[in-house]
């Protein structure tokens, strides 16, 4: 009997300090995401603005030399956009706001930001990308720091509220 | 023949926009064959031009010559194919774009209408696209082989020529297979043929695209794309000895001074201008001193009266009488 209850506590205190610690865990994923998101997006700067190549092909390069964690959605986006051929750029990016949200723990406001580049990608003059460039990276720097900020804060606590709380579970349970 | 003409048809439709690619996919395919130029203009009838003369597309799909019937091009429908033809990279066409032309994979073209941007360096760009007139290329292939003996000499080598024609009268054409056959080597030369440079400052000649032609212009041929005559010349000269050069659309001084420069340097030349009779080339000032000059020795005049690329006439340069058979 005793046995049991032992191992039914270590259970408990288990699973919600691995929720937890999945919870916490959210704000550092969405700090090392933004941090690779900004390096993909300088990788498709570079791609655009030095090298004048075509945006399906950039984006593949882009895939190809960012960070697989995040750069698939470039690929992703390149895929809708060849496949689609509504010959709206917006469009494809918009179809890979699920996935950054979900996969990628992006908040509202980092995908929106991400999404703002769509509106404006290919349509102008390469000086004017650049220009365009710089202010969504700009914006992902504040968005990191801000992320920085919130995980310090959160994850910690995230982290000691799962095992307190399995804690006091099987307190009370006892 | 018909099922690659048609199928070249089907190729630039994949770069306008669905809802109206899906109308011009349906018109039969006796037109489908022939197709010249597909135009859009904003609020205006979809049409084609069929052998000089242009048809309007219902919403069926059906050419008509009723403008009534007709199915209107929105302008949404021009920025998405735009966007499709410029392969969503605007940026990466700025210069094809202040050119006003894009071309596009398999050597077609598409003209560009708006509102023209000026900067410090001139054209900036073009914004507010209010129409497109899409060029179907349809490289004919053999063309040339009927003037080809008027123009060789021997040994090995050619006379300076110059083809005369009206627009769309296959200059540009009857020159490209000239080069291919030039360049690919000829019976009467036991096989040999000629380095060739050409310089394709329209992007016609070759239809570059990323760095391929999209039209057959030989083995031994070097382009250089999108480059004037004036500066092609001199680094054609400089590097790639070619026994050749072939350009479009002489008219400017400097491409006279182009050509004198290939002559000091012992190159033949072959090159194309505007026209319908010697007396109009003489009428142009810088084109007459290199015809007072007897610098060229065959002119070859077309018209289209027996379909695009008729040779009308050939002219000797130092006796100006003609000489064609």
């Amino acid at each position: 009997m005793g046995l049991i209850k032992i191992v039914g506590g270590l259970l408990i205190i288990l699973s919600t300090s691995l929720i937890g610690f999945c919870y916490g865990n959210r704000y550092s994923k969405r700090m090392n995401n933004l941090i690779y998101m900004e390096q993909c997006l300088k990788i498709l700067e570079t791609e655009i603005v030095y090298g004048a190549v075509p945006l399906p092909e950039a984006l593949s390069n882009v895939y190809k030399k960012g960070n697989k964690k995040v750069s698939f959605v470039f690929e992703d986006i390149k895929n809708h956009l060849l496949e689609d051929k509504t010959g709206d750029i917006y469009q494809s990016f918009k179809s890979v706001a699920g996935t950054l949200n979900e996969k990628l723990d992006f908040t509202k406001e980092d995908v929106e930001i991400f999404l703002s580049l769509g509106r404006v990608l290919g349509s102008s003059d390469r000086q004017d990308q650049e220009k365009n460039f710089k202010l969504i990276l700009n914006q992902i720097a504040i968005l990191e720091k801000e992320a920085k900020l919130e995980r310090d804060k959160n994850e910690k606590m995230y982290k000691n509220l799962g095992i307190l709380a399995g804690i006091a579970i099987v307190i009370i349970l006892l | 023949m018909d099922e690659k003409e048609i199928g070249i048809y089907e190729n630039v439709l994949e770069y306008i926009s669905l809802e109206l690619s899906q109308i011009l996919k349906k018109i039969p395919d006796t037109y489908k064959s022939n197709v010249e130029e597909i135009r859009l203009r904003n609020n205006a009838p979809l049409s084609i031009y069929i052998k000089g003369s242009d048809f309007f597309i219902t919403e069926e799909g059906i050419p008509t010559k009723n403008k009534d019937k007709a199915r209107l091009v929105n302008g949404k429908e021009i920025i998405k194919t735009f966007q499709l033809i410029s392969n969503y990279s605007l940026y990466a066409f700025e210069e094809e774009i202040r050119n006003g032309f894009i071309t596009l994979k398999g050597g077609h073209r598409v003209g560009i209408g708006g509102k023209v941007l000026y900067g410090n360096n001139g054209i900036e760009t073009i914004k507010n696209i209010s129409s497109l007139n899409i060029r179907i290329a349809r490289e004919k292939i053999g063309v040339s082989d009927g003037v080809i003996k008027y123009i060789v000499a021997f040994p090995r080598t050619i006379h300076n020529t110059l083809i005369i024609s009206p627009p769309q009268c296959g200059k540009t054409t009857i020159l490209r297979d000239i080069i291919r056959n030039l360049s690919n080597g000829l019976p009467i030369f036991g096989g040999a043929g000629l380095k060739v440079g050409v310089i394709d400052e329209r992007s016609e000649i070759a239809g570059m695209y990323n760095g391929i032609p999209q039209h057959d212009i030989g083995i031994r041929t070097d382009v250089l794309d999108g480059c004037n005559k004036r500066d092609g010349t001199t680094m054609l000269l400089r590097a790639m000895s070619p026994e050749v050069i072939a350009m479009d659309e002489i008219g400017s001084i400097s491409d006279v001074e182009a050509i004198h420069e290939s002559l000091k340097a012992g190159v033949k030349v072959i090159a194309t201008v505007h026209g319908n009779t010697l007396e109009d080339i003489l009428s142009r000032r810088s084109l007459s001193i290199l015809i007072k000059d007897k610098i060229f020795k065959r002119y070859i005049f077309l018209d289209n009266s027996k379909g695009v690329g008729t040779v009308k006439d050939i002219i000797e340069g130092d006796s100006f009488t003609s000489i064609k058979k």
